[in-house]
């Protein structure tokens, strides 16, 4: 089975045998260079990888790679899309949300429907663990949607803004 | 003394109950509605709520606390840090209702707890202070003539300031009146009180602090210094003791005059007095924290004193049964401050459930913590996981050491700072203790430069194609597969032979 991952800038195709995940060695293909890898899944989300001799201890973590206390990012690329992760970014002329980037409390929302507002312009307050951060809008236009009041809880990623 | 009531929640809190567990006292936590689940409520044997989450309806009520003590029937309360540690009035409230308040007397916190008032009694101790003002500036003009005398830059703090909030830095006369009405009234929303002050502002300081304790037999004692020059807006992240800069004369001299300013003003307990010092090594008394700190642990580790077992002695009324010169310091001790914040992101809070917690251990590593694998980090309170502190012969040692831990631990599911602090560790100017209190924030205003990573990316392809698919096919059949154990043992040890 192939799987396409970005990591970092780079776009790379690894294609692992259906049994990967039993523990043992394995043959897998790494941008068209086959790997020899000795594969233990030995917790939920930790893998211990030999390779060349080399051992590695992996974790995964939400989407992103712990290795020797690094952190690699990567996402995981839909082989059909060729334009990939960038092609399907909202331009600056559609409407554009602002989300939560953490969970926490609102503080102040300081513009209501129909504002104009100025790109990178603060517009809700959010705080949390004794820290309040201001939250500005990604582009300049007119506020069309209000999603959060005052005191409100808020996930991470939950909308808080439209701005069109 | 036989039972002890923790007025705290986290790392602190359990610290606590660890000394008293260790001298045979029963310990009684107090919790909020977040808090139900949290580390210190299952350490400890008894354990009561307080109300909501929010700190001011919960660990912040100095009356509910009381009264939970008295209906626990404990005899002392341990304030731990922040919260009601250096709250006067609830000192004196534990003193009406009979119960041992475990820190100095409300008296003593009084006569230190406002910065002012605590460089009045520095002068009155006749230990070197900051030049300035030593109480509140009535006016702009007022600000303007000290500001004149002692000479530009100065620096501007409110008189019950901390963390940062209140202080401002002003070059020229010019920009006083501006720097004056926002310190103020920063100082008025922070702390209730807009009181400012003026102090001469002391160029690239190291921020070094002198831990005491004293009796209420009279005796006091220093137990080093620790240096806590590496900050970030005036919050610390990394201690260490002792200082790279500090010798045995200027230990000695700042010990002695600490010892002094506790003693003047009448104080029993564990104490830090705070100083700056200068590139000549002049030391300047900044304000004393009348509890103890977070970073107590590096003055444990080199001293190998325990801190909270003695504040607990000293709070049943027992002498401190060790004389100044039989207080050795041996190797050398670093703590990184563990923080649920993003600082690829601004260093943005980062609550949330921690799905993984792998600890590091092995020589020379004492952990801290206060949180456990499965928790949700709520968002009520402070950032801090957990104390990471790493002990060695010698500084180099310690930093190795913790560079190592660091390598090993992994908090999964939250973001944290465990990056940065690689990336401070393994500067060239920490390394060679050229810090002061601006370091971090130039380190800062760089952005990193690429840290070499030994791993092959073929490798990261491999492990994160293999994980990803793992967990999509373990979404798909929640029933593991039966795979004989024995054939698959079989299997790998045949291809290993």
């Amino acid at each position: 089975m192939k799987t396409w991952l970005r990591l970092g800038d780079k776009k790379r195709c690894v294609e692992l045998p259906d049994n990967i995940t039993e523990p043992g060695r394995h043959a897998c293909i790494v941008d068209n260079r086959t790997v020899e890898a000795d594969v233990m899944v030995t917790e939920e989300n930790i893998l211990s990888l030999i390779v060349e001799g080399r051992q590695y201890r992996c974790l995964l973590d939400g989407d992103a790679l712990v290795l020797a206390g690094r952190r690699y990012e990567f996402a995981v690329e839909d082989p059909r899309s060729l334009r990939g992760r960038s092609g399907g970014a909202e331009g600056s002329s559609g409407p554009r949300t602002l989300k939560a980037p953490m969970p926490g409390r609102v503080v102040r929302v300081m513009v209501s429907v129909g504002d104009e507002v100025e790109a990178m312009q603060g517009v809700v307050v959010i705080e949390a663990m004794k820290m309040q951060n201001e939250l500005k809008v990604p582009k300049a236009g007119r506020i069309s949607k209000v999603a959060v009041a005052t005191d409100a809880t808020v996930e991470a990623g939950q909308v808080l803004i439209v701005v069109e | 003394m036989k039972k002890v009531l923790i007025a705290n929640r986290g790392e602190i809190a359990l610290r606590v109950m660890r000394a008293c567990r260790e001298m045979g006292l029963a310990t009684v936590a107090v919790y909020s509605d977040v808090d139900r689940a949290a580390l210190h409520v299952a350490y400890a044997d008894e354990a009561y709520r307080l109300g909501p989450g929010p700190a001011t309806e919960s660990y912040l009520r100095g009356d509910l606390i009381l009264e939970v003590a008295q209906q626990a029937g404990a005899d002392a309360i341990h304030p731990g840090y922040g919260f009601l540690s250096e709250n006067a009035e609830f000192a004196e409230a534990c003193e009406t209702a009979g119960i041992t308040f475990i820190g100095p007397p409300a008296s003593a916190m009084r006569a230190l707890g406002s910065k002012t008032k605590a460089r009045q009694a520095a002068d009155a101790a006749q230990m070197p202070r900051v030049p300035g003002s030593v109480k509140g500036l009535a006016t702009i003009e007022e600000a303007l003539s000290v500001a004149a005398q002692i000479g530009y830059p100065v620096m501007l703090k409110a008189a019950a300031g901390g963390g940062g909030k209140g202080m401002r830095a002003v070059l020229a006369a010019t920009e006083m009146a501006a720097a004056y009405s926002t310190a103020s009234s920063e100082a008025e929303r922070s702390f209730g009180s807009g009181e400012v002050y003026l102090e001469k502002l002391i160029e690239r300081p190291r921020h070094i602090e002198i831990q005491v304790i004293a009796d209420t037999h009279g005796s006091c004692l220093y137990l080093g210094e620790r240096e806590c020059s590496v900050q970030r807006r005036h919050q610390k992240v990394i201690e260490e003791a002792p200082s790279a800069v500090v010798g045995e004369d200027l230990r000695r001299r700042m010990g002695e005059a600490a010892v002094r300013l506790a003693l003047s003003a009448g104080y029993v307990n564990a104490g830090t007095v705070e100083f700056l010092v200068d590139s000549d090594q002049n030391f300047y008394f900044l304000e004393m924290n009348t509890r103890l700190q977070v970073e107590h642990p590096v003055t444990e580790l080199i001293t190998g004193l325990d801190l909270v077992a003695m504040q607990l002695r000293v709070a049943m009324g027992e002498p401190l049964g060790v004389r100044q010169q039989e207080v050795y310091l041996r190797g050398h001790a670093i703590e990184c401050r563990i923080y649920a914040e993003d600082p690829e992101n601004n260093f943005m809070p980062s609550p949330g459930k921690i799905t993984r917690l792998l600890q590091p251990g092995g020589p020379g590593i004492r952990e801290d913590c206060g949180v456990y694998e499965g928790w949700t980090v709520p968002l009520d309170y402070d950032p801090m996981l957990s104390k990471l502190i790493t002990y060695g012969a010698t500084r180099e040692e310690a930093i190795t050491r913790m560079v190592r831990a660091l390598d090993e631990y992994v908090v999964g599911g939250i973001r944290t700072n465990i990056g940065l602090f690689r990336r401070i560790l393994l500067d060239e100017e920490f390394r060679s203790a050229q810090i002061d209190t601006g370091y971090l924030d130039r380190l800062l205003a760089h952005s990193a430069t690429e840290d070499e990573s030994t791993v092959p990316e073929d490798v990261i392809a491999l492990a994160a194609a293999i994980l990803t698919q793992r967990q999509k096919t373990s979404s798909l059949s929640p029933v593991p597969v039966a795979v004989s154990r024995w054939r698959s043992a079989g299997r790998t040890e045949g291809l290993r032979a």
